[in-house]
C-alpha cells in the first residue's frame, strides 16, 4: 500500500517549505528512522527522518518549493509498486531535453514520448507473454511500438487485439469511418500513443516557455557551390554531404559565439552545455494512412566535428532510428533542436517552429528560393534559404539571440567561417 | 437418480462389484463394523471371506492383498487414513507399482488403495495429510481422487477393474457431500478430466475438495471475472488434452492441489503446460498448495490449506 | 517320514544339477559374464532343493535368494535356461531382460524375487490367503535367510499366518550370517524358530547340509499346510562356503573367515553327504551317479547356449513406458 509523504508543517505560520536536498536516491529503500531529505521553511532548515521503512519515489525535486501538505513523495511496500509509480510519474522535472525521456523506467505502461517506445525496442528487452508474441508474430506487428497493460507493463493478448485495432503496431489503419448524415468520415484514429505524446509535449511547449521567433534569409549561393565540391569527392569522402551537416556546422559556429542558446531551463536554473547535441526532428509514419508522428533523435558532441563527419554520424542515426534499432542513448539528451523543412515547403517558407522543450533554440530552415538580391549595389539571383528560428525569452533575450542569428547567417553566407 | 453421500456412493461402488466378480474383495483394520460407511453391513451379505478384517499390521494387510492380486483376486485395501501407507511404503509403490515392468509384464496387480485424507476437519497431521503426490510420483501406480458422489462410484468402480494398483483416496471434508447419482451400473473411466463450469477469463485446475472451493470461488466472482473450473479426476493418467482445450479458450492457468508445493503434482503439469503449451500462455502459471510443512494442529488448518481465499487470489493474479 | 527311492533319486538329482549350476554362475560371474551380482550357492544348496522338490506344480514357493534360488528354482520344475537368459540381459529371459536376477516364474508359483531382504513376507500372506480361498489344497512355502527375520515384517506375517490358519511355511535357511554379520550378535537366541513359540506355531530345527532330512520335514509340513492345520517353522541349520556375494570379501562381522573355519565348513558338503547316503543305502550307484552329474553338465552347457545365442533385450524407451501399466 503506498503511503504519501507530505511537505511537513514545522512553523506556525509556515505556508510553503522548500525542498533542499534529498538524502536518498529515486526509488531508494529507506529504513524507518533513517535521513530521508532537509527542507527549509521560511525562516530555517530542518532535517527529516522517514517515518517508515519502504521503497521512497520521489516527487517533488530539491529545490522546489511546495505548499505545506502538499505530497513530495510516496513510500512503498514492493518494487512492483515502485515501478508502476515510476512510470506513471508526472511533471518533466529533471528531463535535459531529450525527446525520449524514460530510460529504462520498468513501469513504462505509459509512453511519455515518442521515442520511448522506440527506445524499448533495443537497448531494454521488451516484456511480453508467449501467447502476446505469438499473436504479434502471427499478425506482422512490431512488439516494440504496442504498449503493454500487463504487470510490469507486460505485453499480454488484450494488448495485442487493441493493437490491432488501433494500428499501434504499423498494422493496417484507423477504425472504419463512419457516415453520420451528410457529414461522411474518412477516417477515425484514436489520440493516444506517439500522437497524443505529442500533443501533450507541444501545448505544454506553448504554455510553458516564452517562446516566439524570428525570420531571416541566407544567401547559401556560395555554401551550395562549397558543398558541390564536397559532392564531387563523395567517394574519398565517405559520403554525399548534405545541406543539414552544413547548417549544423554554421549552428556550432553560431552557438560558440552566444553559448547561452545551448542551454536548458531545469527548475530554477539555466543549464549551459558545453556539449552541443543536435535534435534532429524526423518524420515518421503514423498510425495510418493519414496521420504522421514525429521523433528527435540526437546527434552528439558536433561541437568538435568537420562537417563529413557530422554527415556520416547524422545519417547513420537517421538510419538507425528508420531500422528501428535506436538505442535510449540515441533519443536523449539533445541541447539545442534543428527542425528542417526543406525540401518539402514552399520554397521561402516562415513559419513559428515549436521549441522542443527543454532546449532553449530551435532552428527551422525550409526550401530555398531562388531571389533576386542586392549584391553590390547590383540585382542578382542568389538563392536565399529560410531559417525559421524560436527562442525561449524567459532564458535569452532579443540582443543575444539577435547576435546568434547573425551569426549563423554570416557563417552560411560565408562558409569559409566555419573552418574557424 | 437419488442423491447420495460420497461414502454411500462409494459403497454402491463397492457392492456392485463385489456382486459382479466372485475375485474381488475388500481388507481393510476394522472393516466389518466399519470406520466409514463405505464398508458398514457388508460383512452379513458378502461374508469374513471377502471382508476381511486383519490385524493392525499395514505390511501384513498391505501383504495378503498383494500376494493376492498375484494370484488373480482383485483387493481393494482400505487403510482408513492416508497417512498409514506410509507404514508399507515399500510395498506399495516399489512392490506394488513395478512388479508388471520389473517381471516382464508376466502378472499384474489389480489393486485398489483408498483412504481418507484431507485437511479442515482438525483431525491432526497424522489424519490428514495428502498421499496422492507421493505415489503419483511412482511409476506404475494409478492416481486418482473424485471430487462429488456421482465421480465417486464411477471412479471407484473403474478402479476396482482396472489390471493396475489404483490409488483412490478421498477427502474427508466430502464424505458426506451430497449429490445425485445413478443407480445404474457406470464406468467413469481413469485418466478423463471434468469441466465442471465453464468460462473463458481463466482455467482453474482443481481437485477433490479444492474443485468444491473453486467452483464456489468462480460464482463468486461471476461478472468480474469468467473462470472454468476443470476436475482433473485422475492425476495418472492425466488428461492433458482437456486442460490444453481450455487453455486455448483462456489463456490462463491456476492449479489448486491440496499437497505440499514440493514435489506434488501441480508442478509436473505446471512444467508440462509450459513445455507443450508454451505459446498459449498469457500469464504465468500459479499454483495454490499446501505449504511445506506437516498439517498443523487446533485452528491453523482453514487458513494454511489452500481456501477460496487464496484461490480468489490467484486469480485475480492471472488475470492482472 | 521315510522317503522313497524315487523321492530320494529326485531330491539327489535336483542337488547335482544345482551344484552344476552354481559352479557355472560362479564361473560366469568371475569371469564378467553375468549382469549384476552372484550371491554363491556352494554348500547352501540341499534347503533349497528340499522345499522345491517336496512342492507340487500348483504349489506356491519363495525360495531364498542364496545361489539366486537355482537350487528351489528348477527342483520346482522351473526351466534354468529362462533364468540364466534373464540374468545375461536377453530378451528371452523369463522378464524379458528387464529385472536382470530379480526374476520370477508366476505361471509355476514363483512369484517374485526382490532386492528387499524381507519384503516377501507380506505377500507370502496374500499368497497363502489365495491359496487357503482357492479351494485347490495348495500350500506356499516362504523360504528365507536367518537375516530376514529382522523385518518387522516377518512378526506381521507369523501373525497373520497363525490368526487365519493360512498354509504357510516358513522356511528358515539359517548359515549364521547376514552379509558379514553373524546371528549369534543379531539374534537373541540360538534357535531362529523360537520366534515361532510367540505365535503358537510348530517348529522344527533340522540339519540343512542334509537333503533327505531337510526334504522329509518339509513333507510332514506341507502335509500339516494341505490338511488345514496351518504353519509351520522349519529351520534348516545350513553353512555358507563362500562370500555373501563375489566382489563382497568373506569377512564374519570384520574379520576374514578362518581357514579352519572353511575346512570345517567343507566337512559338511551337501554333495558328499547326499552321495555317501545313495550310495550306502543303495538308491543309486556309481553309474547312475556319473550319468545324473553328465546330464546335469549337459542342461547346463544347454541353458548356456540358449543364452549366449539369445540377443540382448534392447527396447526402446517408448516400448518400455508402453510396459509400465497392464492394459
Amino acid at each position: 500500500m503506498p503511503t504519501d509523504f507530505l511537505m511537513p508543517k514545522l512553523a506556525m505560520a509556515m505556508n510553503e517549505g522548500t525542498v533542499i536536498e534529498w538524502a536518498v536516491e529515486q526509488g531508494q529503500y529507506i529504513e524507518k528512522g533513517g535521513a530521508l531529505l532537509t527542507v527549509e521553511t521560511e525562516k530555517v532548515a530542518y532535517d527529516i527522518e522517514a517515518p517508515n521503512s519502504g521503497y521512497f519515489h520521489i516527487l517533488t525535486p530539491a529545490g522546489e518549493t511546495v505548499p505545506v501538505e502538499a505530497t513530495i513523495g510516496i513510500f512503498v511496500e514492493s518494487e512492483e509498486e515502485l515501478a508502476s509509480l515510476a512510470g506513471g510519474s508526472p511533471a518533466p522535472a529533471a528531463n535535459n531535453g531529450d525527446a525520449a525521456a524514460n530510460n529504462g523506467d520498468a513501469g513504462s505502461a505509459q509512453p511519455e514520448s515518442a521515442a520511448t517506445i522506440a527506445a524499448a525496442s533495443t537497448g531494454g528487452r521488451i516484456i511480453a507473454s508467449p501467447l502476446a508474441k505469438k499473436m504479434a508474430r502471427d499478425r506482422g506487428l512490431n512488439l516494440a511500438t504496442i504498449e503493454g497493460t500487463g504487470p510490469n507493463g507486460r505485453i499480454v493478448k488484450r494488448d495485442i487485439l487493441r493493437a490491432e485495432q488501433t494500428g499501434e503496431g504499423r498494422a493496417q489503419a484507423a477504425v472504419p469511418a463512419a457516415a453520420v448524415g451528410g457529414l461522411q468520415e474518412k477516417a477515425r484514429i484514436p489520440m493516444q500513443g506517439i500522437r497524443k505524446t505529442i500533443a501533450n509535449r507541444m501545448v505544454e511547449s506553448l504554455q510553458t516557455a516564452a517562446q516566439l521567433s524570428g525570420f531571416f534569409e541566407s544567401d547559401i549561393t556560395d555554401l551550395m557551390a562549397v558543398r558541390k565540391t564536397f559532392i564531387e569527392r563523395e567517394e574519398q569522402l565517405g559520403t554525399k554531404v548534405s545541406m543539414n551537416a552544413f547548417i549544423i556546422k554554421a549552428i556550432v559556429t553560431a552557438v560558440k559565439q552566444v553559448p547561452i542558446t545551448n542551454s536548458s531551463l531545469i527548475g530554477d536554473e539555466i543549464v549551459i552545455y558545453d556539449s552541443i547535441n543536435v535534435g534532429i526532428a524526423m518524420a515518421m509514419p503514423g498510425q495510418g494512412e493519414y496521420d504522421s508522428s514525429l521523433v528527435v533523435p540526437v546527434l552528439k558532441n558536433v561541437q568538435n566535428m568537420g562537417v563529413v563527419e557530422i554527415d556520416i554520424a547524422m545519417k547513420e542515426l537517421i538510419n538507425r532510428v528508420r531500422n528501428g534499432e535506436a538505442t535510449a542513448d540515441d533519443m536523449k539528451d539533445a541541447t539545442i533542436t534543428l527542425s528542417s523543412t526543406a525540401g518539402i515547403s514552399p520554397p521561402g517558407c516562415k513559419s513559428t517552429p515549436v521549441l522542443n522543450l527543454p532546449n532553449t533554440t530551435l532552428i527551422g530552415p525550409s526550401t530555398p528560393i531562388e531571389k533576386p538580391v542586392v549584391r553590390n549595389g547590383e540585382i542578382v539571383a542568389r538563392t536565399m534559404m529560410p531559417i525559421s528560428m524560436t527562442f525561449d525569452h524567459r532564458v535569452v533575450d532579443g540582443a543575444p539571440v539577435s547576435v546568434f542569428n547573425r551569426a549563423l547567417h554570416d557563417a552560411l553566407e560565408n562558409p569559409a567561417l566555419m573552418l574557424a | 437418480m437419488r442423491e447420495l453421500t460420497l461414502v454411500d456412493a462409494i459403497k454402491e461402488a463397492f457392492c456392485e462389484e463385489l456382486d459382479r466378480d466372485e475375485k474381488v474383495f475388500i481388507c481393510g483394520q476394522d472393516i466389518r463394523g466399519g470406520i466409514f460407511p463405505y464398508t458398514m453391513g457388508l460383512v452379513d451379505q458378502y461374508g469374513e471371506d471377502r471382508i476381511v478384517d486383519t490385524a493392525l499390521a499395514e505390511s501384513g494387510m498391505f501383504g495378503l492383498a498383494m500376494g493376492a492380486a498375484m494370484e488373480g483376486y482383485r483387493p481393494i485395501v482400505d487403510f482408513m487414513f492416508g497417512g498409514f501407507t506410509y507404514h508399507t511404503f515399500s510395498e506399495v509403490s516399489v512392490a506394488t507399482g513395478q512388479h508388471y515392468f520389473l517381471h516382464g509384464g508376466q502378472r499384474s496387480m489389480p489393486l485398489v488403495i483408498t483412504a481418507g485424507v484431507g485437511a479442515g476437519m482438525r483431525l491432526a497431521n497424522d489424519h490428514a495429510m495428502a498421499i496422492h503426490g507421493t505415489f503419483f510420483h511412482q511409476p506404475g501406480i494409478k492416481v486418482a481422487m473424485p471430487s462429488t458422489p456421482y465421480d465417486a462410484k464411477g471412479m471407484f468402480k473403474a478402479a476396482i477393474r482396472d489390471n493396475n494398483p489404483v490409488v483412490i483416496p478421498w477427502h474427508l471434508g466430502l464424505m458426506m457431500e451430497r449429490g445425485l447419482v445413478p443407480e445404474e451400473d457406470y464406468i467413469i473411466p481413469l485418466g478423463v478430466a471434468d469441466v465442471k463450469r465453464e468460462g473463458s477469463d481463466v482455467t482453474v485446475l482443481a481437485n477433490s475438495l479444492q474443485c468444491k472451493n473453486s467452483l464456489a470461488v468462480a460464482e463468486k466472482l461471476e461478472g468480474e471475472f469468467s473462470v472454468e473450473v476443470v476436475d482433473p479426476r485422475s492425476f495418472e493418467p492425466f488428461d492433458m488434452d482437456t486442460l490444453l482445450r481450455s487453455l486455448e479458450k483462456t489463456n490462463r492457468l491456476v492449479i489448486v492441489d491440496e499437497d505440499w508445493e514440493k514435489g506434488g503434482y501441480a508442478s509436473t503439469i505446471a512444467a508440462r503446460v509450459v513445455e507443450e503449451a508454451f505459446d498459449l500462455l498469457d500469464a504465468p502459471i500459479k499454483r495454490v498448495t499446501f505449504p511445506n510443512m506437516p498439517v498443523p494442529g487446533g485452528y491453523m488448518e482453514p487458513y494454511i490449506m489452500p481456501n477460496p481465499d487464496k484461490i480468489e487470489a490467484a486469480i485475480r493474479e492471472v488475470c492482472a | 517320514m521315510n522317503l522313497s527311492k524315487e523321492q530320494m533319486i529326485t531330491l539327489y538329482t535336483n542337488l547335482v544339477r544345482a551344484d552344476h549350476f552354481d559352479q557355472m554362475m560362479y564361473r560366469r560371474i568371475t569371469t564378467g559374464q553375468l549382469v549384476g551380482f552372484y550371491h554363491p550357492g556352494e554348500g547352501a544348496i540341499a534347503p533349497g532343493v528340499a522345499a522345491g522338490t517336496c512342492l507340487n506344480e500348483d504349489d506356491i514357493f519363495q525360495p531364498h535368494h542364496r545361489g539366486h534360488a537355482i537350487p528351489g528354482m528348477l527342483s520346482k520344475g522351473i526351466d534354468v535356461k529362462y533364468y540364466l537368459a534373464e540374468h545375461t540381459g536377453k530378451e528371452t529371459g523369463c522378464c524379458k531382460g528387464r529385472s536382470s536376477f530379480h526374476w520370477s516364474f508366476p505361471d509355476q508359483g514363483v512369484h517374485l524375487t526382490t532386492g528387499f531382504i524381507g519384503l516377501t513376507f507380506s505377500p507370502a500372506v496374500g499368497w497363502a490367503w489365495a491359496c487357503k480361498r482357492n479351494g485347490r489344497n495348495q500350500v506356499a512355502i516362504l523360504a528365507s535367510g536367518d537375516g530376514s527375520y529382522g523385518q518387522g515384517r516377518a512378526h506381521e506375517s507369523m501373525l497373520f499366518a497363525m490368526n487365519m490358519k493360512l498354509p504357510l511355511i516358513f522356511w528358515c535357511e539359517n548359515n549364521g550370517m547376514a552379509i558379514h554379520s553373524t546371528m549369534d550378535e543379531m539374534h537373541p537366541t540360538e534357535d531362529i524358530s523360537s520366534l515361532a513359540q510367540g505365535y503358537g506355531m510348530p517348529a522344527t530345527v533340522v540339519d540343512g547340509q542334509d537333503v533327505f532330512a531337510c526334504a522329509e520335514v518339509a513333507l510332514a509340513a506341507i502335509e500339516r499346510a494341505r490338511t488345514g492345520k496351518g504353519p509351520t517353522f522349519v529351520e534348516c541349520k545350513t553353512l555358507r562356503f563362500k562370500e555373501h556375494d563375489v566382489g563382497t570379501p568373506d569377512l564374519a562381522r570384520y574379520t576374514p573367515r578362518s581357514e579352519e573355519l572353511h575346512e570345517e565348513m567343507r566337512k559338511r558338503d551337501p554333495l558328499v553327504i547326499a552321495t555317501e547316503r545313495v550310495l550306502a543305502e543303495g538308491v543309486l550307484d556309481q553309474a547312475a551317479i556319473d550319468q545324473i552329474h553328465e546330464r546335469a553338465a549337459e542342461e547346463v552347457s544347454e541353458a548356456e547356449r540358449f543364452a549366449e545365442e539369445s540377443p540382448i533385450a534392447t527396447p526402446t524407451e517408448e516400448e518400455l513406458l508402453a510396459a509400465v501399466y497392464a492394459p
